[in-house]
C-alpha cells in the first residue's frame, strides 16, 4: 500500500455571505445572498508531490489555499495534514506544531514583504515566531544560509525590500517560507506577477528546492503551461467544484471533461502548429447565482437534460476522475 | 511602394528627473503596413507601452519625445499642436487599454459613450449614430445589442466590457488601433475570444494594429510581424513565424526558451540570469550584455545598431559578425 498522503482535503465547502447591510435588506426587501466559493472539493496530496489547482478567476483556487493553511475556516468538511485536522478543536495543540510545517508563498511579492523591515528580519521572522532559534549568531547564520539557498547574496540581508526587483523579492518570500524547515508549501500564483524570463528562474528554483529538501507543493495558477511544467497531478476547478483530477501528462494529452478541453483549446499556441480551435463560448457565470445542475452546462456543447438538472459528482470513469454526466454515460 | 500606415523613425523618449534625463526609448524605428498586425513584445519596463503612448501622443510630462519622428500615412504627427492631435486621436488612431473598466466612464451608458465618440469625430445625426452603435455592438459579439446599448459598464463582465471598448474604437473607422495588453486582465477562455475578435475586425475593416503584450502566445496567434523590445530598444523585428521559431538575438532566444509550453517536455526552463536593467542603470554597450552568455568585448562598449533587410532586423554584434563572415564566404566561393 502506498504511504498515507500528506494532505487530505475532505468534502470541503466554503460559503460567503455577500448580503447587503441589514437595514438595506429590510428596506429594499432584498434576500440574503450567498456565494459558494468552494463546493464539495476533495483531493489528496502525496508526499513530495506537486499538486496543482487550475481554474479561471472566481473558480475558488485561492479560497481553497487559504482554508488549507488555516487562514479561513471551512463552512463544512475538513482538511487533514499528516492526519491532523485543521479545524477540529481537539487537535488545537497538535496544530500549533503543524503550522511550522506549512508555509505559503503569495502572488504579489510587493505586498507580501513588509517594506519597513530589513530582509534579514523578514526571513528570520518564522524562526523567532516559532521559537526555533534564540541566539542572534545562529539566526544570522541561518538567514545567510537561506539567502544563498535561493540564489541571493548573504549581504543582501541588510537591504530593504524596495531595493530588489520583483523576481528577487519572490526569492526573499521563498527564503522566508523555507526558514522554518517546512514540509508543505502552498504557492498561490507564485509567478503571475513576474516577467517570463524571471518566471523561469523562480520555477527552476522551486523545482530544485523541492528535490533538495523533499518539499510537497500545492501549486495554484491560472496559467496552464506553467502548471504543466510544475505539477505531477492537476485538479481543474470550475465554479468552486473540481471537474477533473488527473496526472499532469494525461490531463494534457487526453483531457476528459468538456471544460478542460475548452481551456486547453483556448491557450494561445506558441508552437504555431496551426491546430484548429473550436471557438470558445461564453464566460464563467456569476457564482452568486450559478446555473442549476452542472455549472458548466450553459457553455457545454454536449449538455443534455440531465446536465441541466443534476449536479455531476467527481467519480472514477475508466481510471480518470471526472465530474461529467456525458463522460459517465460515455456520450463524450 | 505603398506608404506604411505608421512609420516611426529614430524615436527617442526621455523622462526628466531631478538628477538626469531617463531615456525610456532609444532609437526606435519600425513601420506598420496597411492591414498589418505588428506585435510588440517585451518584459515590463522594456518600453512597449511608452512606444504606444508616443504614437498616440499621450506621453505625459515629465516625459517627452526628444528625437525622431512619427508619421501616419506619411504625415508627421509627433509635433502637432494639441488641438490637431485631438482630431487624430480617437478618429484615425484608436486605443485599447488593458483594463476596460478604466477606459469606460462608469457614469454613462455604454451606448451614449459610443454615440458621443461618433458625434465628436463624424458628421452623423444622433439617431444615425445610435443605429450604428447597435450595429457595432452586434459586430463585436454582444448579445441583444438593442437592449445592451443602454447598459452601464458595471453591468457587463470583463470580456463584454473589452468588446464594448473595441466597438468604441472601431466606430470612427480608424486607420490604426493601438492595443496595449488588451487581454491581460481577462481569463484564458475570454482572452481567446477577444484575440479572435480583434483579428477578425482588423481584417474586415482593413485596420492596422499595434498589439502590445508580454504574452508570446498571444503574439504567435495574432500578429503578422513582431518587434521584440529590451531596455528601450527594438532588439529584433521580423515576421512572427521566423522570430518565434528561429530567434536570432540571444535575448529573444532566451525568452522563447524560458516560456513553459503545452507541448515541450523540458525538465528545466532556459534561464536568463538577472533581470532587465533599470532606466538609470543601463550598462554601456549592448544593454543585454550583463545577461548574455555570448557577449564579446565589442558588446561591452558599443551599442549594436538594428540592421538587416526590410523584412527582418536584429541588433546584435554576434549576428552581424556571423552574417558578415557569410557574405565574405560567398564572395570567396
Amino acid at each position: 500500500m502506498s504511504p498515507a498522503p500528506l494532505v487530505e482535503v475532505d468534502r470541503l465547502w466554503r460559503v460567503f455571505d455577500v448580503s447587503g447591510p441589514w437595514l438595506n435588506r429590510v428596506l429594499e426587501r432584498r434576500p440574503r445572498l450567498f456565494l459558494t466559493a468552494v463546493a464539495d472539493v476533495s483531493f489528496a496530496i502525496g508526499r513530495r508531490e506537486t499538486f496543482a489547482l487550475v481554474g479561471e478567476s472566481g473558480s475558488g483556487k485561492s479560497t481553497i489555499a487559504k482554508i488549507i493553511v488555516g487562514l479561513l475556516p471551512p463552512s463544512e468538511g475538513d482538511v487533514r495534514i499528516d492526519g491532523i485536522s485543521m479545524s477540529s478543536p481537539e487537535a488545537r495543540k497538535k496544530r500549533a506544531d503543524l503550522r511550522r510545517r506549512i508555509q505559503m508563498i503569495f502572488q504579489d511579492p510587493y505586498a507580501s514583504l513588509n517594506p519597513r523591515w530589513r530582509v534579514d528580519r523578514i526571513i528570520a521572522e518564522p524562526l523567532r515566531a516559532f521559537g526555533l532559534m534564540r541566539d542572534r549568531k545562529d539566526i544570522e547564520g541561518r538567514v545567510a544560509e537561506l539567502l544563498e539557498l535561493v540564489g541571493l547574496d548573504p549581504s543582501d540581508g541588510h537591504k530593504y525590500p524596495h531595493e530588489f526587483s520583483g523576481g528577487q523579492r519572490q526569492r526573499i518570500a521563498i527564503a522566508r517560507a523555507l526558514a522554518a524547515n517546512p514540509e508543505f508549501i502552498v504557492c498561490d500564483e507564485p509567478t503571475s506577477a513576474l516577467d517570463v524570463s524571471v518566471q523561469a528562474q523562480i520555477l527552476n528554483l522551486m523545482r530544485d528546492l523541492q528535490d533538495q529538501l523533499g518539499l510537497t507543493y500545492l501549486f495554484i495558477s491560472h496559467n496552464l503551461a506553467v502548471v504543466r511544467h510544475m505539477a505531477t497531478r492537476i485538479g481543474v476547478l470550475y465554479l468552486g467544484r473540481l471537474v477533473e483530477v488527473a496526472p499532469s501528462r494525461e490531463l494534457f494529452s487526453n483531457p476528459r471533461h468538456p471544460y478542460t478541453r475548452m481551456l486547453l483549446d483556448a491557450v494561445p499556441d506558441l508552437e504555431m502548429t496551426g491546430r484548429v480551435r473550436r471557438p470558445v463560448e461564453g464566460e464563467i457565470p456569476n457564482p452568486i447565482n450559478p446555473p442549476k445542475g452542472c455549472g458548466f452546462h450553459p457553455r457545454c456543447p454536449y449538455q443534455n437534460e440531465r446536465c441541466r438538472r443534476e449536479t455531476p459528482i467527481l467519480s472514477d470513469e475508466n481510471g480518470r476522475l471526472v465530474a461529467c454526466h456525458g463522460v459517465a454515460e460515455a456520450r463524450i | 511602394m505603398r506608404i506604411p500606415v505608421l512609420s516611426v523613425r529614430n524615436l527617442y523618449v526621455a523622462f526628466a528627473t531631478r538628477r538626469a534625463d531617463l531615456v525610456a526609448l532609444e532609437d526606435v524605428s519600425f513601420d506598420i503596413a496597411e492591414g498589418e498586425i505588428l506585435g510588440v513584445v517585451g518584459e515590463s519596463g522594456a518600453g512597449k507601452s511608452v512606444t504606444g503612448a508616443a504614437v498616440i501622443g499621450l506621453i505625459e510630462p515629465p516625459g517627452r519625445i526628444t528625437g525622431g519622428e512619427i508619421r501616419l500615412k506619411g504625415e508627421r504627427i509627433d509635433n502637432l499642436p494639441l488641438s490637431a492631435m485631438r482630431k487624430i486621436r480617437g478618429k484615425r488612431i484608436g486605443m485599447v487599454f488593458q483594463d476596460p473598466l478604466t477606459s469606460l466612464n462608469p457614469l454613462f451608458r455604454i451606448g451614449d459613450q459610443i454615440v458621443e465618440t461618433m458625434m465628436v469625430h463624424l458628421d452623423l445625426s444622433a439617431a444615425e449614430a445610435r443605429r450604428r452603435a447597435i450595429e457595432l455592438l452586434g459586430e463585436v459579439g454582444i448579445p441583444a445589442p438593442e437592449q445592451r446599448i443602454d447598459a452601464f459598464p458595471h453591468e457587463l463582465s470583463g470580456g463584454m466590457r473589452q468588446r464594448v471598448v473595441l466597438a468604441m474604437v472601431l466606430c470612427t473607422n480608424p486607420e490604426l488601433i493601438i492595443a496595449d495588453e488588451p487581454t491581460t486582465a481577462l481569463d484564458v477562455s475570454v482572452q481567446a475570444q477577444i484575440i479572435a475578435l480583434l483579428k477578425r475586425l482588423a481584417k474586415s475593416h482593413g485596420t492596422s494594429v499595434m498589439l502590445i503584450t508580454h504574452d508570446m502566445g498571444v503574439i504567435a496567434e495574432t500578429a503578422d510581424r513582431v518587434a521584440v523590445m529590451y531596455a528601450g530598444r527594438i532588439v529584433e523585428i521580423g515576421p512572427v513565424r521566423e522570430v518565434l521559431k528561429n530567434p536570432r538575438h540571444p535575448y529573444t532566444q532566451g525568452l522563447m526558451g524560458s516560456i513553459p509550453t503545452l507541448t515541450s517536455d523540458a525538465e528545466r526552463l532556459v534561464q536568463i540570469p538577472g533581470s532587465m536593467p533599470r532606466l538609470n542603470a543601463r550598462p554601456p554597450g549592448c544593454a543585454f550584455n550583463p545577461r548574455c552568455a555570448l557577449a564579446i568585448d565589442r558588446c561591452l562598449c558599443e551599442r549594436p545598431p538594428l540592421v538587416g533587410d526590410d523584412r527582418a532586423k536584429v541588433a546584435c554584434w554576434l549576428v552581424e559578425a556571423e552574417e558578415g563572415a557569410e557574405q565574405r564566404g560567398e564572395v570567396l566561393s
